[in-house]
Formats: structure tokens, C-alpha cells, sequence
């Protein structure tokens, strides 16, 4: 039985690949929140710009746990998801997102009302670090989420959580330099940022290749996912908004924004970047193909499908 | 300690969906919720095509992803091995849907309950049998649990008119199942997922 045999099957009585249709965009923008908001709010975190902490934590917290929330079946069971860390991801997550939010708002409190702490540092150093280890935990998690299971071959590398935790730490990067650039760009902090920035991207590029040549030489129902990616239905997305917008254009204009700083060019580029970002999450999720059940009726089965 | 499962001998199966159907009449379940159902394809090249079949149902795993995906602890599994759903612990999350190779978890969608098969509301027994059932929940197979627990087989086993089906305990190793995985080369589906299944297959 080849790959090219196998098409995706129209229903649950046929034969074929089957779509992953159960997370759909909420659960993407809820992934796409968490590491946009997390990696916003640890590199602000890291280059002291409170707006962008402030930001960054809003998005986590509100974007975030609002978009789980909207998804979920039943919830006002919420609570319900934090029971079994001890072998869920999502169980994990709930947990990491809790305590980001607690101890992420002990460090923003007194910037928003415009105090510093002073009462107890001990506490504001502990927060700080809690703060750092539940988000870092959050821009990734993610990615075993989705590859704990076999289920979905595509999703199921270890490069997944590696690649989710790349493209967050990128969209908080470019974020930070922008927010830096509208605040006041002469006295701004984020120079080095905007330096590392083309690395970033070039290093976000080379791992979705290797991500990709990866999956084409896994299973046919990964092979299949990179074949929608390259040549199939969801080639214009993926060539025009993951590459050519998120990645060429936003190296470009990285570039460019170097030798000629203006504002309104870290707009573009934020847009740009967030652009590839979310629509690789979403592709990663629309494209996600269970295997075929194998019989040895049906030519095969299963080792390896 | 007993471990519930099924071999399905392929040889026997004809894909009249009888099963499906007295799956779908013992658990009343809602509009497009099939916890049994026929896969079927057609092989070969005009003119020596045939038509072949692979009944598919909760394959009980020993090793279940979809319980160690469940964040809420919803999902549990039995003594005797079947995996069960605690409705009332459900978040709806659809983790264990995502995590399940074999695609047999299933989602009361909203507003699926408020209407049966025909278009003139529910039946007086689809208004008992949707009882069961909890809007923005997971359900599935359940190996027809209340038959079990009162000393008959499943739906499905009982209506095949082939006899395709046998449903007993997998444990004892001279067992009538393990005798027949074992004669007859039994195999799972899927099994680089390493789920450990407890529905077998037959077709030698």
C-alpha cells in the first residue's frame, strides 16, 4: 500500500486518513495566546518594559484561559481540568497558568498602581521566579499537548514542543521591540533584541524545515499532512502566510527597520510575524490527520501506519 | 482479575451493520454518535474488485490514551477493563478524542439532544435514552456495561448474524479467546500506537 492509495476519507464508515476536527481555532488562539503572552511577558521581563509585561500577562490570562474557556464543553468544570497533573498536559498546564497568573500579577500590581514593592521583597523575588518557570512552561506545554499521543502522527515528535517554544519566543521578541518603538524609540532597551531578531527568524525557518523533512519520512499519515503543507490544499497558507509573510518578510523588514527605524515599520512587522505564527498553529491543528485503521483486508496491517 | 475484550473474526464479518444498528438501539445514541460501526473499502482492480469490511468499535485499551489524556480524571477504566466516562467529571475538553488512534470517542454537541431522527422532536424512547447523555460531554463505548454487569454480552455481540463477534475475558491463557488469538494469529489494530487493545481481529 503506498501513501499516494490513501486518501482522506469523507466520513467515519470509510476507509482512509481521518481530519483531526475536535480542537479547532479557539484552541489555536488559546495555544497562540499562551506563547505570544508568555514570551512577551518574559522578555519585557528581561529588558524591563513594564507595558509589555503588562501586556503580555493580559494576553495569557484573559486570551489565553478566555479563548479554553469559550472552547470548553462543560465550562464551569473548569477546575475539573487541574485533577490529574500527574499524567495530563493539560492538567499541567491549568496548573502552570494559575501560577503564572498569581504570581505574575504580585509583580505587576505595584506597576500598575504605581508603587514599588517594598513590603516584602523576599516575596516579589519568589514571584519573579515562579513568574519566569510557569511561563517559560506555558510557551511550550503546548507542544506536548499535542504530541503526547500517537494518535495524530504529524504531531507526535519531540521537535513539536521545541518548535511551539521557538515561534513563541520569536513573536514575544518582536512584540517587545515594537512595543519598545511605539513607547519612545531614542531611549529604548530592546537594540539587541532588534539585533537578534534575523537570527531568531533564520533559526524559526531552518527548524520547520527540518520539522518538515522530518514528518516526510515518518508515517504515511504525517507524510500526507506535509504533503497538504507543500502541494496540496493548504500550500497558499503555508508558502504564503508561514514563510513568505512570517518569516521572509518579517526578516526583511527586520533588516531594513535597523538601518531605517520608524514606527510605524515595527508595526508591519509585528503584523507580519503574528501573521505566520498564528496561521502555523492553525495549520498545525486543521492539518493534523489520524492514521487509517489497517486490516490486512484492506492490503495492510497497520505496523507503521 | 478479569479483562473484558472481543475478537472480531473477519472472515465471518459481511458488513450488514448490524451491529451499528443494535449498538445505536441499545444506547440510544444521538445523531451521528456511532459507538459501533463498519469500515469499508473497496480493493482490487476492475473487473476483480471486492468490497471488504472492518467493524470497528472502543478498543478498552489496557494502556488507554485517551485516559492518560483526560485532565479531569473523567475517563477511568474498571476492574475488568473497560474504559468508562464519568459524565458528571466531563469537561468537555475533547483531549481524549484527540488522543484516541482509533477515533471512538464522541461529542454531545450543543442542541444535539433536542431532536431525535425524525423531525417532529424525540421519540418517547429517544426522550429515555437521551437522558443518559449530557450536552458538551464525551461518550463512547462501554462494551455495553449495564448488559455486562448483568451477565449478558453486548449488543453487538448478540445481534451479528454471523457470529462474527465473541466477548469474554482475555485473562485466562486457556481461555476460548486467547485460544483463538492464538490459533488463529490475532491481531489489534494499530498496534505501533502500543495502546494495548482488547478487541482482536481474525482473519486467518
Amino acid at each position: 500500500m503506498t501513501t499516494s492509495s490513501i486518501t482522506v476519507a469523507p466520513h467515519r464508515f470509510a476507509y482512509g486518513f481521518y481530519r483531526q476536527a475536535w480542537w479547532n481555532w479557539l484552541i489555536g488562539t488559546a495555544f497562540f495566546c499562551g506563547g505570544l503572552g508568555a514570551g512577551l511577558f518574559l522578555i519585557s521581563l528581561a529588558t524591563g518594559q513594564r507595558l509589555g509585561m503588562i501586556l503580555g500577562y493580559l494576553v495569557v490570562v484573559l486570551g489565553k484561559n478566555g479563548a479554553h474557556l469559550l472552547y470548553l464543553g462543560r465550562p464551569e468544570r473548569f477546575w475539573r481540568a487541574a485533577m490529574r497533573p500527574d499524567r495530563s498536559w493539560i492538567a499541567r498546564g491549568i496548573w502552570a497558568s494559575g501560577l503564572f497568573a498569581m504570581s505574575g500579577g504580585i509583580l505587576l500590581l505595584p506597576m500598575i498602581l504605581g508603587s514599588e514593592w517594598h513590603a516584602a521583597a523576599s516575596i516579589a523575588t519568589a514571584a519573579k521566579a515562579i513568574a519566569i518557570v510557569s511561563g517559560l512552561f506555558i510557551m511550550f506545554y503546548d507542544g506536548f499537548v499535542m504530541n503526547h499521543s500517537a494518535a495524530i502522527p504529524f504531531w507526535n515528535t519531540q521537535l513539536l514542543p521545541l518548535l511551539i517554544l521557538m515561534y513563541a519566543t520569536l513573536g514575544g521578541t518582536t512584540l517587545t521591540i515594537t512595543l519598545g518603538a511605539l513607547q519612545d524609540y531614542e531611549s529604548r532597551e530592546t537594540a539587541w533584541l532588534e539585533k537578534a531578531e534575523p537570527y531568531l527568524l533564520i533559526a524559526n525557518f531552518l527548524l520547520l524545515c527540518v520539522y518538515l523533512l522530518r514528518m516526510s519520512r515518518w508515517t504515511p499519515a504525517a507524510q500526507e499532512t506535509v504533503r497538504m503543507w507543500v502541494k496540496g490544499r493548504y500550500a497558499r497558507v503555508f508558502f504564503g502566510l508561514i514563510v513568505a509573510v512570517g518569516l521572509i518578510a518579517t526578516l526583511m523588514l527586520s533588516v531594513v527597520q535597523q538601518q531605517w527605524q520608524a514606527q510605524g515599520l515595527s508595526l508591519v512587522i509585528a503584523g507580519c510575524e503574528l501573521t505566520g505564527d498564528f496561521s502555523l498553529l492553525m495549520l498545525m491543528l486543521k492539518s493534523g490527520l489520524f492514521s487509517p485503521q489497517t486490516a490486512p483486508a484492506f492490503g495492510a496491517r497497520g505496523n507503521g501506519i | 482479575m478479569a479483562r473484558l475484550g472481543m475478537v472480531i473474526d473477519l472472515k465471518r464479518c459481511i458488513g450488514c451493520n448490524a451491529c451499528t444498528l443494535a449498538c445505536k438501539q441499545e444506547n440510544g445514541t444521538p445523531e451521528g454518535v456511532h459507538y459501533a460501526r463498519v469500515i469499508t473499502r473497496e480493493v482490487g482492480t476492475y473487473p476483480t474488485t471486492r468490497r471488504t469490511f472492518l467493524p470497528v468499535l472502543c478498543n478498552h485499551c489496557d494502556d488507554a490514551p485517551c485516559a492518560q489524556a483526560c485532565p479531569s480524571g473523567a475517563t477511568w477504566i474498571r476492574n475488568d477493563g473497560l474504559v468508562m466516562v464519568d459524565r458528571e467529571k466531563c469537561i468537555g475538553c475533547r483531549a481524549c478524542a484527540v488522543a484516541c488512534p482509533y477515533m471512538n470517542r464522541h461529542f454531545i454537541e450543543k442542541g444535539l439532544l433536542e431532536h431525535g431522527y425524525s423531525t417532529d422532536g424525540l421519540s418517547p424512547y429517544e426522550a429515555i435514552k437521551f437522558a443518559e447523555f449530557e450536552e458538551g460531554t464525551m461518550t463512547k463505548c462501554t462494551f455495553c456495561a449495564p448488559r455486562v454487569d448483568q451477565g449478558l454480552e453486548p449488543a453487538c455481540v448478540v445481534t451479528c448474524p454471523t457470529d462474527a463477534r465473541i466477548f469474554g475475558d482475555l485473562e485466562p491463557e486457556d481461555g476460548k479467546l486467547q485460544k483463538l488469538i492464538r490459533e488463529r494469529k490475532g491481531w489489534t489494530l494499530l498496534p505501533h500506537c502500543n495502546t494495548k487493545p482488547s478487541v482482536f481481529y481474525l482473519d486467518e
